[in-house]
């Protein structure tokens, strides 16, 4: 582990705030999966008491990586990094689990070859294929609950998102012209968000381009596959570097956070300059643009709103998507739940790695979107988003997660 | 010492007791029940997570048979290495017993089991207007149990005393195995010795305590927060005895010396003034009439003792904007150094500018960072020496410090630790203040009830 670690990790004084807020450790009450026990781990590690073994790489695994624990340390430990830093070293000692391993080489790579995928899923969900195997019960045979997990996988769309729409809108005199990094999740899965986003900036006289451009890298970063991680920012620095805009847009608030990295990450005067026009789109409309709304009706729908992780601690990251939320009024009607801001259990890939603690931690959500009686629960993040509706699914419940940006689309013809 | 492996017919019969999922034996995992708040070590052979009081009593009798040693944990975040389990054998948690059993309005009490979290207790009787006082640091984390076997105290003991002042009655685990009750319902019981008192404070040695009953009181219905500046700190000493003298009682007085507040306005950049010698914060909670009288005497007295300026809030936003510098310190001050060394001498109120004084000199005479805040109604202060704990010489300075400043505590009538507990970290230091003849007393109460030296040996003598 790098000298800026060691720094970290001795700010740590065992003091076992953390178990208050790791949703985790509420779940499991065991010390080895809240960031205390973490960190006592990697001193072991760093001091040659143990080895990276089967044990720790579950113990590592088993990490949201939602920050909650840092948010509330009183001598604020990054345990994100630590974290993070702990995969990379474990990657380096053992490689990557070899599902993982292909992902992050062959697919994320290649945007082209993730767009097949999707393709193929698309295929495999509305051919009849994903009836019979649900049907007949093929998917019990497999480990792990495959058959729940494959049902947490979402309705993927047939055609990918940038494909569908122009590189440029073409605006006679914009006020304002923007670079639109979409993320994969609004690329491959739910285009309806992106082509949300495009209406909405459209409509406010703000020229969009979408440039070409690769995954975040943030799954990669995440199970610390450093070098694919840094492949896909540079990437991705290369095709907005040169574009002459005010502002990159996201829909995305990992995408968002990821972005945030870069210049850590990729040590660049270009990362540094681009990372300062990264935007979240709420934050955008409501900071740059002023957005004024006339909601086409007065239904009075209630709407609550998710934090997701990666969003609220950035600037205005808890206001904005509420304001503009509030600016639906009368059509909709915002209501606040208990424990917004707590991780979904989401986690990227960890719903499908955790499946079932992952469930666990939605559940405490799940509920309290019930007790608010919102009959829609909005937030910023397409990964939240789909753990959320498939877990409200799960539940019974009847409440539909969507984006801010989808009910925002609704105020333009 | 032992070898740190556990005989596996011994383990066989845990697992049999209190099922397999309830205990934990992979090495990686008992290295994260090594430690609490301090940064004393000792990884246990196996730990167990008992359901009830009947399997505690299993794991102590099967202990017995082997003389394998048992340290009680409950969320590990004691300050003296309590539930550090030294002498490896097994860590016994309780978390999992963690059921409020009954809370009575009638009788102004509470059962619970030693696995509740402080602080969900005390929302949990404060929806129901009433009041449990002691409010130590880490209570969003730490357990009743372990409240009641270190009897923790925090910044409201001042007015309202600590957990010893609340505790009526006790169900323990005996360190033979047998299931006891101590105390009972009832405010008033001196039937037998008060052995409730003897195991409140006993820090897991002479018994496992399985369920709590606490008495309560009626919530406050009003709170007033002063926030107040000295130039001297000599000033900020006499406004405390001062306003005692007039028979004001807040429930807590927090004083910072000026090596903290820089350090906090440093890191919160709230204008905090940075050339005052002292803070004081205090809070009066009470009757509405008679929280508005107490503020006003409080204004007063700072007043004829020079303070500068004074600040008063009662809407709770307002009252935790004053706050927030208190709350602030502990992250403020590992600015100075990563390793924090939290000491918790107490000196009698009136002695606590000739503390504060001889704290500064040990601070200058050994070369460490020494800011000094805490409770100063009770005269709990918690110098915190800031220190690398990876630089050698400094850490035994530190060591040669912590004994000075124990030293000094005991010189104006104090004692070692006013919260925190013996454990590991003051062991050398209690003949000090208990003498020969006290030690020996505790240990002939040891030796009687525990025969076989199972109950977290080594800790406090």
């Amino acid at each position: 582990m790098e000298y800026k670690y060691q720094d970290i990790l001795k700010k740590c004084s065992r003091c076992g705030g953390c178990q208050a807020h790791c949703p985790l450790f509420a779940e499991t009450g065991r010390e080895p999966y809240v960031a205390r026990g973490k960190i006592e781990l990697i001193e072991n590690l760093q001091a040659s008491n143990i080895q990276w073994n089967d044990r720790l790489a579950e113990i590592f695994s088993t990490c949201l990586l939602c920050g909650s624990c840092s948010e509330n340390c009183p001598n604020e430990v990054e345990v994100v990094k630590l974290v993070q830093m702990s995969r990379k070293d474990l990657m380096a000692a053992r490689g990557l689990p070899i599902i993982k391993k292909n992902i992050f080489q062959h697919l994320l790579k290649y945007d082209g070859r993730l767009k097949t995928v999707g393709k193929l899923l698309a295929f495999y969900q509305k051919s009849g294929v994903q009836k019979l195997a649900r049907g007949t019960g093929i998917l019990s045979l497999f480990p792990m609950q495959l058959a729940e997990k494959e049902r947490i996988l979402p309705r993927i769309s047939g055609k990918a998102f940038r494909d569908t729409y122009p590189d440029e809108t073409g605006l006679k005199s914009p006020r304002l012209k923007v670079a639109y990094f979409t993320g994969c999740v609004t690329n491959l899965v739910t285009p309806k968000v992106g082509a949300s986003v495009l209406k909405v900036i459209n409509s406010n006289n703000v020229e969009v381009i979408i440039p070409k451009q690769y995954c975040c890298g943030v799954p990669a970063l995440a199970s610390g596959e450093i070098g694919v991680g840094k492949f896909l920012a540079e990437e991705n620095i290369k095709y907005f570097k040169d574009l002459d805009v005010d502002y990159i847009i996201m829909d995305c608030a990992t995408c968002l956070s990821t972005w945030l990295e870069y210049p850590e990450l990729l040590k660049s005067q270009d990362a540094e300059h681009l990372a300062k026009k990264v935007m979240d789109i709420n934050r955008f409309l409501i900071e740059v643009i002023d957005i004024k709304l006339n909601p086409p009706q007065e239904l009075g729908i209630k709407v609550t709103y998710h934090d997701p992780c990666h969003l609220k601690r950035t600037p205005g990251g808890k206001s904005n998507p509420r304001e503009l939320l509030k600016h639906l009024n009368p059509n909709y009607q915002f209501v606040e739940m208990a424990l917004a801001d707590r991780c979904c259990g989401s986690a990227g890939s960890f719903n499908l790695t955790h499946y079932d603690l992952s469930q666990k931690v939605a559940k405490h959500k799940i509920e309290s979107i019930a007790k608010s009686k919102a009959e829609i629960v909005a937030s910023a993040c397409p990964s939240c988003i789909m753990q959320l509706n498939h877990s409200l699914q799960n539940s019974g419940s009847k409440v539909e997660a969507k984006h801010v940006i989808e009910l925002v689309a609704e105020c333009y013809k | 010492m032992r070898d740190g492996k556990l005989d596996s017919t011994y383990l066989k019969r845990i697992i049999k007791t209190i099922g397999k999922e309830n205990v934990i034996t992979e090495y990686e995992d008992r290295i994260c029940y090594s430690y609490d708040g301090t940064f004393q070590r000792g990884i246990p052979e196996v730990v167990v997570f008992p359901g009830n009081t009947g399997e505690v009593a299993e794991i102590i009798k099967l202990a017995n048979i082997e003389h394998i040693p048992v340290s009680p944990r409950g969320a590990g975040t004691g300050l003296s290495g309590g539930s550090i389990p030294e002498a490896h054998g097994i860590a016994l948690v309780l978390t999992r017993m963690n059921k409020i059993k009954e809370i009575s309005k009638e009788d102004l009490m509470a059962v619970v089991e030693p696995g509740v979290i402080t602080g969900h207790f005390h929302q949990e009787i404060e929806k129901m207007g009433m009041f449990y006082p002691p409010d130590p640091a880490s209570l969003k984390t730490c357990t009743m149990g372990g409240n009641v076997a270190e009897n923790a105290g925090g910044p409201r003991a001042f007015k309202y005393g600590v957990t010893k002042d609340y505790v009526l009655g006790l169900e323990v685990v005996t360190p033979t195995g047998e299931i006891m009750r101590t105390g009972g319902r009832t405010v008033k019981n001196v039937t037998g010795y008060d052995l409730t008192r003897l195991l409140t404070g006993s820090e897991g040695t002479l018994g496992i305590i399985t369920e709590i009953t606490v008495r309560l009181l009626p919530k406050p219905k009003d709170k007033k927060t002063a926030l107040v500046y000295f130039d001297q700190l000599k000033d900020a000493a006499k406004t405390v005895t001062s306003i005692i003298y007039e028979g004001v009682i807040p429930a807590t007085i927090e004083l910072m010396d000026r090596v903290t507040i820089n350090c906090v306005e440093k890191y919160t950049k709230q204008g905090l003034p940075l050339d005052v010698e002292a803070i004081l914060l205090m809070e009066v909670d009470g009757s509405p009439a008679q929280v508005a009288e107490d503020i006003q005497i409080i204004e007063d007295v700072c007043k004829r003792n020079n303070c500068r300026n004074t600040e008063i809030a009662s809407a709770y936003e307002e009252r935790e904007r004053l706050w927030k510098a208190r709350r602030a310190v502990s992250s403020a001050i590992v600015q100075l150094k990563p390793t924090k060394i939290s000491e918790d001498a107490t000196v009698p109120r009136s002695k606590i500018p000739e503390m504060v004084k001889s704290l500064k000199e040990i601070g200058t005479k050994y070369q460490l960072h020494l800011p000094v805040f805490g409770h100063a109604g009770d005269g709990n202060l918690h110098p915190n020496i800031l220190a690398d704990k990876n630089d050698h010489d400094e850490m035994e300075r530190v060591e040669k410090a912590v004994g000075e400043i124990f030293q000094a505590a005991l010189a104006l009538g104090g004692t070692l630790s006013g919260e925190h507990g013996i454990g590991i970290m003051k062991k050398p230091y209690l003949q000090w203040e208990l003498g020969e003849v006290g030690l020996n007393y505790l240990r002939a109460i040891k030796k009687a009830v525990d025969p076989n030296n199972i109950l977290n040996p080594g800790k406090i003598f």
